[in-house]
């Protein structure tokens, strides 16, 4: 199944939660932001949602600067 | 009624539809507490000060280092070793003597933030780590008073509104929950002096539409900002039930 996670296209098993892809991508979870087509998905949710092929996963840090 | 002096100064926006004489009134009635003094809190602050914002509290307990004059126009070089917040007093009673300006030279802890919080309709969190930014979350939360949040470093930026008197209003903790450890800030990644003003300055620009009652494009939204490409992404961001902050079991 194919999705683009910060625009690169990226092949993934089916049945592949958001918490299973930052593991395979070897992102941390903490201070990690995950938004599913342009929608921020909840810490709570990321073992609950599966990806869809085509998704357009957006992952970025929390910044504090200022 | 605006006196004839407040007339000619916000003669450009009397001029603005959007805005008028109504819309100056509620800014001069307008109340707003800019926690942070820094990349961001610097345009932000003179922005309002300028714009004729009736009354200005600012916070912050840093004093100014030559490191903070690339990108904290606020202050000049002269300035070095003096505190941020009586600087900056000085310099918005400069740019708008019309106006009143409070300074806060120290940490706040949550209870002195909840009283300041009673004497506002608006904060603008300018802050430079996570700690004190979930901390004003919270604050803002259970006060229910909005939050303007901004962060920026390197070459990126991140901006949001949170109107916490909307009871469906997502918060700072929806979106980086038990996110402390992980922050990255500009004494430990570096930025851009007109990266963090053009977050600063969008900030203002939000404070001022809010409080002559336009519709705000950030409210439950996240703006990132990549200033290689110049490039706005928007996120929706919605209220997650399971906030410790602000959801059910708060």
């Amino acid at each position: 199944m194919n999705i683009f996670v910060n625009e690169q296209a990226l092949e993934v098993a089916p049945d592949c939660n958001i918490e299973e892809l930052l593991e395979v991508l070897d992102k941390p979870l903490q201070g990690t932001a995950v938004a599913v087509n342009q929608n921020i998905l909840s810490r709570s949710l990321w073992g609950d949602y599966f990806l869809q092929e085509g998704d357009q996963i957006s992952l970025f840090q929390a910044i504090a600067g200022g | 009624m605006l006196t004839e002096s407040e007339m000619l100064r916000y003669s450009r926006h009397l001029l603005l539809e959007d805005v008028g004489e109504l819309g100056q009134k509620d800014l001069k009635n307008g109340k707003v507490l800019i926690i942070g003094m820094g990349g961001l809190g610097s345009p932000a602050a003179m922005y309002l000060a300028g714009a004729g914002v009736g009354s200005l509290v600012l916070c912050d307990f840093d004093c100014l280092e030559v490191s903070n004059l690339q990108r904290q126009i606020g202050y000049q070089t002269g300035d070095i070793g003096g505190d941020k917040v009586e600087l900056m007093k000085h310099r918005l009673e400069m740019i708008n003597p019309e106006i009143r300006v409070r300074s806060i030279n120290q940490e706040m802890a949550e209870d002195q933030l909840l009283m300041e919080l009673m004497m506002v309709n608006l904060v603008l969190d300018c802050t430079d780590n996570m700690a004190s930014r979930q901390m004003i979350n919270a604050a803002c939360v259970k006060a229910k008073v909005p939050l303007i949040v901004g962060a920026a470093i390197r070459l990126e930026g991140q901006l949001m509104f949170f109107d916490h008197r909307q009871a469906d209003s997502a918060c700072y903790h929806c979106l980086f929950p038990n996110s402390d450890e992980q922050a990255l800030n500009c004494s430990n990644s570096g930025v851009l002096g007109p990266v963090v003003g053009t977050i600063g300055t969008m900030q203002a620009l939000e404070a001022i539409k809010h409080l002559v009652g336009l519709p705000s494009g950030v409210k439950n939204k996240l703006k990132l900002f990549d200033g290689k490409t110049l490039d706005w992404q928007t996120f929706a961001v919605k209220k997650d039930s399971e906030c410790s902050v602000c959801g059910k079991n708060r």
